[in-house]
Parts: C-alpha cells; structure tokens; sequence
C-alpha cells in the first residue's frame, strides 16, 4: 500500500521506540562511575561469585529507574553467568497473599528448572518445596535471585513469605540473594523484628536526577547516532538542528517549568514522547514549537477546563451554592440552593428563570463531573434533594472561570463579586 | 514531478469518503518539492498524501474534533507508544472519536480488544471480555477457557495471549472504556492500580493502552501509580459546533438552519450536551414546521417570521421540561388547534410560567386522597392535625393570629431553614389513614354531585374510597410517591415518607377540587 516510509516517520519510529525502552534510557548509567547502578552489580555479583547469601533494598521515589536498574544487572550478570544464575519474580501488588506468593515461587522454580508445576499443592507443599530447591541449588552452586518489587506491599500483614524467605537463608548451603524495591522510603522500618534481623541493612537510595543530569539524559536520548539506520545526511541535519533547539532559552524554560512541577525521569521521558511525536512529518525536523506544544497539553488544569464548559444554568448554582457557603452556611442541600436561585431572579428579573426539574438536571450533570458533591456518606436512605452537598472548587476558580466565560451574563458576574464587598 | 502524482491523487479521491473542500487545495502547495531525486519525493510526497488525506477522512467523520484527532493520530501509531488517557465530560464524543482513529491508523493494528467496564459487573467479567477477545478464534470454540479469579492469574494469562498475538511485530491495542466506573466496584481500588500500571506489568512494546473515562485524570492519582499516561483533553463543543453537527445530512438545510438560528441559543443556556439537545430540537422542530404545507420549502423573511411567532411559546415551555412524554391531553389539543387556537394555548402557557396545570398521568380517585394526605402528614407537624382536621373536616375556624414577638419569628426561621434541609418527615401508618378519613369525609359533599350510573354505588360512595387503602398504598410505595423509612424504635409499626413536591400536590389537589393550600401549614 504504502511504498516506502519516509525518513522523518522513520527517525520517530527509531526514538519512540527509545523512550519506551527503559533499558536503553538507563543506560547511560553503565559508563559512569559509582552509581547505585555499579554498586548493585558488585554486590550480586560477588554473592554470586563467593557464594554467599545477601539481601539489598531498593529505595527511591517512582519513576527514578529502580526497576530499570535491576533488570540491566540481571542482564549483565545472566551474560556473564549464564548458568549459575535464576531469577524469581513477585510483585507485591499482585501477589500480596502469602499462598499466593509461595505458589508463584514454585510455579517459576518449576519452570526455570523444567520441573512439573502441580496447582493442586498447599501452601506448606509450597514452602517445603523453595526450601528443598534453595538447598540443591546451593549444593549445585547455582544462585537464586528474588525480586521483590513493591516490597512495602509484602510487609503488611504477618510477613510470613518474607520471613521464610530471610531464614530460609540463613542456612549454610543455600546462596540466594534478596532484592527489595520499593517507593516508600522507610520500607525496613515496617519489618517485624524477627525479619529485620535476618535482613542485612544495606539499602541503595536512588534521587531524582538534578538538572545537569536531564540535561545529558535529554541529549543521550534525542541525539542520533551514525548508526540508526537512517541516512546519514539527515542525521547531521538532524543532530545540528536539535542542538540549537537545546542552547534556546525557550528550551531551557521549558524544561525547568517541567522540573519545577515533576523532577522524576518517568516524566521527562512523557514529555520528550508528546513532543517526539508532535514532531512535524512534512519538514521532517524537531523544532522548539512541537516541545512547547507538549509542555502546554501536559499543563492543563482539569477542573478550570470543566468549569470552562459549563452551560448558563449551571453557572448559576455554581454562584447560588456560592453564595450559600459565604454566608456561612454549614450544610446546605439542593432545596436551598433552589430557594436562593429564585431569590436571585426575583431582586434581578433575568431571563434564565427555569423549573425546579431542568435545575435539578443541570445539578446532576455538576455531580456527574464532580465540580460538587455530596457532604454525607451516603448515610440515610434519602432522595437526592435533600441530601447536603459541597463545591469542590475554590472561589478563586470559579472567579476565574467567570472572567474567561465570554457568554456569561453579566449578572451572574455582579452577584459573584457582591457578596464579598456587602 | 506532477505528472507522477496526480494520477494517484485522482484515484484515492475517487475511492476515499466525500472529502471536505479544503483538502485538494491543502495539498496542491505541498506539491512543489525540494531539488532532490524523485523517488524519494514521490515517495515522500505520497506519504504526506496519505497522511493528509487519513487525517482528513478522521476529520470529516469528526467534525470539530480537529485538535484532539490529530492528537490521537500522532500519539496512538506507531508502536511502542506510552499509555493514554482520553478525558471529557459525557456525550463529548471520545470513544467513536478513539474508535474511528484506531480505524485510521497506519499501521494497522493486528487486534483492538475493547472492554466496555460500564456493561461489565465485577472484575471477573472484565478478565473473561479481554482474554475472549485476545484468544485467537479457533482454539475458543475447542477448549474453554478458565477464567482466572486473581489478578496475578489474570496478569499471567494476559501475558500469554500478548505474546502470542504480538509475535509478528504489529500493534495489538487494549481499550478501557469508562474507566471511573472501577471507582464504585467492590475492591473496586485495587483494580483500578492494577489496570493502570498494566503498562509496567506486561513490559510488551508492541501493547498500547488506551483508558477512557468521563472523570479528571485528578481522579486517578494514587500511590501506586507508575507510568503516568498521557492525556487528550475533550472539551464540550461550542454553539457553532453543535449547529454544524445537527446540520449535517440534513434534507432541508435552510429551514433547519432558520429554526436552529431561533431555538438553539436559548436551549444552549440550559444544558450544553448534544444528546440533550437533540432530544428537545426534535418536537420543536415538528412543531416549526406545522404552519408550512411543504417541508421541502426554502423559507423568505416573511416565513421566517411566522414560524418564529408560531414557535415561541413553545418554546418557552420545552425550556421547563426535561423531556416530554405525549399524552392524550396533548393529541386532544392538538384536534382543538384547529377550531380554538389561541385561547386554548393562551390558557395552557399563560398560568405559572408556562408550566402544564394538569396532572399527566391517571390516578384513581382514593389514591389522589391517599397521595394527598401523605403530602400533609410529611408536611405538617402531628401536632397540628387536631386543629386542622376537627369534626367539621376543615380549618374554617382560622388560626388565631398571635403577635409574634422577634424571638419567635427567628425561632420560625431557623425552623423553617431546618424543614428546608432535613426533607419531609415521617409519619405512622395511623395517622395517614386518620387524615384520610378526615379529608374524605370532607370532600363527600363534592362527590355526592357527580352523576353516578351505577345505583348502587349511591349510598356507599365513602366506603367505596375506604376499601383496599393498604393495597393503594403498597402501590404507591412502589411507584416512589411514598417511601419506607427506619421503623420508630420504641413503637416498631412502619413509618412512611411522602417523596412528592408541592407542585404535584397541588396538580393532584386541583384535580379532585381540595382545597390543598388550606390545610398546608406555612410557617
């Protein structure tokens, strides 16, 4: 159909691909010295190569590359070790249920080492089962590798599966490694006692990156290099021209804008994908406009764009509830509302008078995106208009959204700013 | 150079959908190319055409969705592409605008599994939809499959049909329709982290997640999230943009757009969604077109004006209503037209702002006075109905009227701001059927006047309105006038609820001849 896809679609297919892959984002990380990155990798590696046991915590806000640290050591090490290594997975969200855990264990033992995996075993079966297999994978010097993701989710609860685990290698001939990663920084401090003190307390803290270092990863990430499979005349057309986007002013706003708000790398590989995207196909060339167009659609403001879309009537109980709550009323429900509502078009004579059943729909299709709500819990078996109800917006919203509403009537904005000069 | 690319142009815009006007002329500037070989320029040429003319079919079919179309073009193909969020408020138009551009997009994607969570019970029935749909089509019918109960069965099983599916390298897209219902389910929170760090659990590139969901993405935020999605905003659409809509294949575009050009405004002040709107045009526009023999006809000034004088009252009354049910009165009116016009709709529109003064639906008679007597046992307080309902059946001996000190008026203020508040009371089963008897009796008189056929019915008119009372009242209670509340701890007999408001009391009074307002305590 399509005879031959065009190089720009090409070269943003090629970095596309690049930002979702969080192998390649992190790794950066494999040429510098003395990162947490290097640190891991010596600590597995010489448990593995010593054969001894070990346990590491993985702390750090999210986004920050933990995971994507782990997976590039597992990879290193599965190339440099290709037997002696095997690699159980659990994640904390998914099998926080201790006899879940312990059956996902055996299911992956069984299936790294082509055993048959029974459904039908109990959890005791389960656990006799990872303690037999630590001890002959140590006797065979082979290590096993935990990976527990989420590892705050593991420690409610009785900290069963930790505690098997964490004693299970404390015996002699087992050599396991327990890897923990978590975004709760004090992660440790939710152990038991009897766990933490089989647990080493080594723990690698990973920050967000500072601005010098999004400024290399936003380089080592948009950059083309000479073998991307593109040619090569675009590449140094492409390569030139995203350098004096870089050095713009703009760019360098933008950028801080975007860390001011959000500094994790998880977010700077969202913007970079939005402008990547926005890039123009026809001039086949980044230009500052598709980065400043991303950062504006990542700055919305979602209550002050419902508010934006609201009809007149609406408007109007949004002001009437408005006006309920300035005059310090605690709880008010919508026959309240409906009660200043016709005071209102009694002293002004507008001409948006409308019955109690269309304001009781416009009142819905507030609840409905939830610019208000309601005040109780759903506490007694009572119909809808008497049941008290709040603003979720400021007041500082709804004079804003007054202001930018061009069809507003101009009575609506005079009883907004009445009530605060009465 | 031209010579090589029009022939292709022809041919896709013979066989693409009516394409809007602004499109040859779009793409003819973009015909003069740089100095460089031609294959690379045909080729490039033809791409841009190609994107130009899928964006332009997408545009069409979406009129104005310009910015959000093109969005969804961009950040949906190719894969490997993040996550996103399209968000709006209702019957903006975000699933077909999502459905058709997954239709559009190049390259096309090897399955779309669509999982619609407003039609879907519990969790369970969201993991049978998906896996049925990522299942390849000859092994369902041969084995069935298990439906997993957990999530971690269910990640796993999801997994396997990815990776089956995802081998050849083409795109296979999961959609989450309505996602701000997994809010109200049972355990309803976990799913929710769960769906939406999908992303992270199947690491497959070739996956693409597309949420839908009529809440902010403030809605979502919560601990656990990790890859946070990208977000399509949806904005209402504008007055013109509905205009352009409602036109769009009309057969009559110049009378519709003269009618629109008078009833759409004020509507708009009322709700801004489309389907609402469309719902009220519709009648009115029956309405519009009434005076004029021919629908084909292309209206004058002159025209114009008739129709709208005959429109406006109408009008004005499909402002009040939400939605209107046709009822026999109204096809009577409509017989009436002819002979009697203006008085007849003089007297419908020129009472309580145009509201109906008839009731619209039948209701026997013992039930008009049971719905009646709720109203005035939830209204009033108990201790009142001494002074109200004495033997005579009526309040003629007034109330005397009492200077009322300040400290009473508050008082009376206060409690009328706590009667607002709190709804209408309860009541014992007791009491309603004393004030039933009370009121019956009064208006015994009035029915003794009615012509009755029957002679048997002559003596015992009353008794006649007494029978069957609980089985009146279990009706009601079904049909929501009355509700039943929490039991009087002390006592343990049922208590009930009036749920009716007083407009439809007193269309229910008028329409037997009580007197409500007088037996109405207004404080």
């Amino acid at each position: 159909m399509v005879a031959a896809v065009s190089v720009p679609s090409q070269a943003q297919t090629v970095l596309r691909g690049r930002l979702c892959d969080p192998a390649f984002v992190h790794s950066a990380l494999r040429s510098s010295p003395d990162t947490n990155y290097s640190k891991l990798k010596y600590l597995v590696a010489s448990s593995v190569s010593e054969a001894c046991n070990n346990s590491v915590l993985l702390l750090g806000p999210r986004g920050c590359g933990k995971a994507a640290v782990v997976d590039m050591v597992l990879d290193d090490l599965r190339k440099e070790h290709p037997d002696a290594i095997s690699v159980i997975r659990l994640n904390g969200m998914l099998h926080n249920d201790d006899n879940c855990a312990m059956k996902e264990i055996a299911r992956q033992l069984c299936l790294e080492h082509q055993l048959s995996f029974s459904k039908m075993a109990s959890s005791d079966d389960n656990t006799e089962f990872m303690i037999d297999m630590l001890r002959e994978c140590g006797l065979a010097h082979k290590t096993i590798l935990f990976v527990l993701e989420e590892f705050d989710l593991f420690a409610q609860g009785k900290q069963r599966l930790l505690y098997s685990l964490l004693d299970a290698m404390q015996s002699l001939t087992s050599q396991a490694v327990v890897i923990g990663v978590s975004c709760r920084l004090d992660a440790d401090q939710l152990l038991e006692k009897r766990v933490r003190s089989r647990f080493s307390h080594r723990k690698l803290l990973f920050i967000s990156p500072s601005l010098d270092d999004i400024q290399l990863l936003v380089e080592h990430l948009l950059i083309l290099a000479k073998d991307s499979g593109l040619p090569a005349k675009y590449i140094t057309d492409y390569n030139s021209r995203l350098t004096s986007i870089f050095s713009d002013k703009k760019f360098k706003g933008c950028l801080n804008s975007l860390m001011d708000a959000d500094a994790t790398t998880s977010n700077i590989l969202r913007f970079l994908f939005r402008a990547v995207s926005y890039m123009d196909v026809e001039s086949g060339f980044p230009s500052i406009e598709s980065f400043l167009k991303a950062l504006s659609s990542m700055q919305r403001q979602p209550k002050m764009d419902s508010l934006q879309d609201l009809s007149i009537l609406e408007l109007y109980i949004l002001v009437c509830m408005h006006r309920l709550e300035d005059k310090e009323q605690s709880s008010y429900n919508f026959t309240s509302i409906m009660k200043e509502y016709r005071s209102i078009q009694d002293a002004y004579k507008t001409s948006d008078k409308y019955a109690s059943t269309v304001c009781f729909r416009a009142f819905e299709h507030l609840l409905d995106r939830e610019l208000i709500s309601f005040g109780d819990n759903r506490g007694r078996n009572q119909a809808l208009e008497y049941r008290p109800v709040k603003l979720l917006i400021s007041s500082r919203e709804l004079a804003q959204s007054l202001k930018l509403n061009t069809t507003c009537p101009v009575v609506l904005q005079k009883l907004f700013d009445r009530e605060r000069y009465m | 150079m031209s010579q090589l690319v029009t022939p292709r142009r022809a041919t896709r815009s013979s066989t693409a959908d009516p394409v809007s006007p602004n499109s040859p002329s779009g793409s003819r500037p973009k015909s003069t190319p740089r100095r460089q070989p031609v294959p690379t320029a045909a080729a490039k040429e033809e791409e841009g055409e190609h994107e130009r003319s899928t964006v332009d079919a997408l545009l069409e079919a979406l009129p104005g969705r310009r910015a959000q179309a093109t969005d969804l073009l961009r950040l949906l193909a190719p894969a490997p592409a993040l996550p996103l969020l399209l968000h709006g408020g209702a019957a903006t138009g975000k699933t077909r605008a999502l459905l058709l551009a997954l239709r559009h997009v190049r390259p096309r994607p090897r399955r779309v599994a669509y999982a619609a969570l407003r039609s879907l019970p519990s969790p369970r029935a969201l993991f049978a939809s998906l896996l049925t749909q990522l299942s390849p089509p000859s092994s369902s019918s041969s084995s069935r499959l298990r439906i997993p109960d957990k999530p971690s069965d269910f990640v796993a099983a999801l997994r396997d049909a990815l990776a089956g599916l995802s081998a050849q390298g083409e795109a296979v897209y999961l959609v989450f329709d309505n996602l701000e219902v997994v809010r109200s389910w049972d355990k309803g929170g976990q799913l929710l982290a769960l769906l939406l760090r999908l992303y992270d659990l199947l690491r497959l590139p070739q996956v693409v997640l597309v949420y839908v969901s009529s809440a902010t993405p403030d809605a979502y935020y919560s601990m656990t999230g990790s890859v946070e999605p990208n977000h399509i905003y949806f904005p209402d659409y504008t007055v013109d943009e509905v205009r352009d809509i409602l036109m769009r294949g009309h057969p009559n575009p110049k009378l519709y757009s003269s009618f629109l050009s008078v009833a759409l405004k004020p509507l708009f002040r009322v709700t801004r969604r489309v389907d609402e709107l469309v719902a009220a045009l519709e009648p009115l526009f029956r309405r519009y077109c009434e005076p004029l023999g021919d629908l084909k006809a292309v209206p004058d000034e002159s025209i114009k004006r008739r129709l709208f004088e005959h429109i406006q009252p109408h009008l004005a009354v499909a402002l009040n209503e939400t939605f209107s049910v046709p009822t026999r009165t109204s096809v009577d009116e409509c017989k009436d037209r002819s002979s009697g016009g203006k008085a007849s709709s003089k007297r419908r529109f020129g009472s309580r702002d145009g509201l109906l003064t008839e009731l619209e639906f039948h209701m026997s008679v013992s039930a008009k006075y049971l719905l009646l007597s709720a109203f005035l046992a939830s209204r009033n307080p108990a201790t009142l109905d001494a002074a109200l309902f004495d033997s005579t059946g009526g309040s003629d001996n007034h109330r005397r009227k009492r200077k009322s000190s300040q400290a009473s008026m508050n008082m009376k203020d206060t409690m009328a701001e706590e009667m607002l508040l709190k709804g209408p009371g309860t009541f014992p089963l007791e009491r309603l059927l004393a004030i039933f008897q009370c009121i019956t009796s009064v208006s015994e008189d009035y029915l003794g006047d009615v012509e009755c056929p029957d002679s048997m019915m002559n003596g015992s008119g009353m008794t006649g309105l007494m029978s069957d009372v609980l089985l009146q009242l279990s009706t009601l209670c079904n049909s929501n006038f009355l509700s039943k509340s929490r039991s009087c701890p002390l006592e343990g007999s049922a208590r009930y609820r009036s749920n009716i408001d007083e407009d439809l009391a007193l269309k229910v009074a008028r329409s037997v001849s009580f007197p409500l307002s007088k037996y109405i305590y207004r404080r």
